[in-house]
């Protein structure tokens, strides 16, 4: 793939990342262009809105506040470029929905009315994960890699909403996804695969102990794979994993001090930027372990 | 033999919530079981006999706070693995919908909706926010058309 090939998308934020994780904010700005990827803000988003409490309250106003944000990005005529899974869920599964059944588009529509709004069914949306492997290819990633990450084991969480319902998703075998683990070899990292990989966050359960269980259990499985750190690419998993370890730790008296990192992160690492410079400071569960690993691998591949 | 009375009308108003009507197509294969992570982790929440009550139109039994409808992460492998279309986590949102309608859903649901009306926001916009933002070197947080959210949820029921 060429390598002056670039994309210019349409940041759709939501509210997770720039509110409560503005980190992944910095280090998706700071390593998309590197990649080839012009990210076109808009004003006028709002929340997507949210996928799980929002729907569970109304799902018709779930889905014209989802419509009128698509309708915004329609007028950009630009791709939409997603960053949270949650965003992806709501803005693709209303897209599907509206195109599915255009009495319910109708609806929809006398209600944008109301703000002069209309949508078309135009608007296009991808998480930034499929759009770089779809419209610029993995290699364009590997281009960018000025210190690989070698040597780094990198457990995956794949997350629901990326890949389910593939019927809206379209991204990958739900069963089998190889997305992240290409995206993750692209940096030099080695992923590794652990029996939980494909369990559900939780953080979308109103009841509380259930998911720390599935915490406790994801986090079991990756301690047995002997990963270094988890790489994921959503907020609401993130929280779940990030801020989970320490309740685990109080609730549990376990200690897993598994660095919980943001695909995007691991990309700046490997693009040469310091750890601050992609918000890895903030973390809860300290990276330093996966720091430490990397300054490992250079000083043994100086000798 | 103990004869089981279908609610048709309970089954009609489910019909009405989008994604609801999907119900209809459930043939009771049980795919949607082994794949739940609330079915592995939460003693009795199967999205099989889920449905299964909104087939018999069970409406006390489905629409209350603790109803286990509740218990669902919203991971959608239930609707990844269903031969028949029914989705069944369409099928309980809708069926979440009505409780909320009715007054019977638990709070939370109510505490985490409400700020998208009133900010446009699910997320809390903290006070420490931009300082934080700034700290590294973005730019301060937009600003959320909200009233525009206003204008779309006011007075639902007039279209």
């Amino acid at each position: 793939m060429a390598q002056d090939k670039r994309l210019k998308a349409v940041p759709f934020w939501g509210c997770m990342i720039p509110l409560k994780y503005p980190q992944m904010e910095l280090a998706l700005r700071r390593t998309l262009p590197n990649i080839g990827v012009e990210l076109v803000d808009v004003e006028g988003f709002t929340c997507c809105p949210d996928p799980i409490y929002f729907k569970a309250r109304d799902k018709f106003n779930w889905l014209t506040i989802a419509a009128r944000n698509l309708s915004v990005a329609e007028e950009r005529g630009l791709p939409v470029i997603t960053m949270c899974s949650g965003c992806t869920s709501t803005l693709k599964e209303a897209g599907f929905l509206l195109a599915e059944d255009p009495d319910l588009l109708a609806k929809v529509n006398s209600r944008l009315k109301r703000i002069g709004r209309q949508y078309s069914g135009g608007a296009t949306v991808k998480h930034a994960v499929t759009l770089i492997r779809d419209e610029l290819g993995v290699e364009r990633v590997s281009e960018s890699v000025k210190r690989p990450l070698d040597g780094l084991k990198v457990a995956i969480h794949y997350g629901c909403h990326l890949l389910k319902p593939s019927q809206i998703m379209g991204v990958d075998d739900t069963d089998y996804p190889s997305i992240m683990e290409e995206l993750v070899q692209a940096t030099g990292a080695t992923p590794v695969t652990h029996s939980e990989k494909l369990l559900c966050c939780g953080k979308g359960c109103i009841e509380a102990d259930l998911p720390l269980q599935m915490v406790f259990d994801i986090f079991s499985s990756i301690e047995a794979s002997g990963a270094d750190c988890m790489g994921l690419i959503c907020p609401t998993c993130f929280s779940s994993f990030d801020l989970g370890q320490i309740f685990i730790a109080r609730q549990r008296n376990k200690e897993f001090n598994i660095p919980v990192i943001y695909y995007f992160q691991l990309l700046g690492l490997a693009q040469g930027l310091a750890p601050e410079a992609v918000g890895l400071h903030l973390h809860r569960v300290k990276v330093d372990p996966v720091l430490e690993k990397m300054e490992e691998v250079r000083t043994r591949d100086a000798e | 033999m103990k004869k089981i009375e279908v609610d048709f009308d309970f089954r009609q108003k489910l019909n009405r919530v989008p994604g609801g009507e999907h119900h209809n197509y459930c043939y009771q294969c049980g795919a949607c079981v082994p794949v739940c992570p609330s079915a592995r982790y939460a003693q009795g929440f199967n999205p099989r006999v889920i449905v299964l009550a909104a087939l018999i139109g069970m409406e006390d039994h489905l629409i209350r706070p603790d109803s286990p409808i509740w218990l669902c992460t919203n991971c959608y492998s239930c609707y990844e693995r269903c031969p028949q279309d029914v989705r069944p986590i369409e099928v309980i949102i809708a069926l979440k919908n009505m409780a909320v309608k009715e007054g019977k859903a638990p709070e939370e649901i109510a505490k985490y909706s409400e700020p998208i009306a009133k900010t446009g926001l699910s997320a809390l916009m903290a006070p420490s926010v931009n300082a934080r933002r700034k700290q590294l070197g973005l730019d301060e947080f937009w600003s959320i058309p909200v009233e525009e959210i206003g204008k779309i949820l006011e007075d639902e029921e007039s279209d």
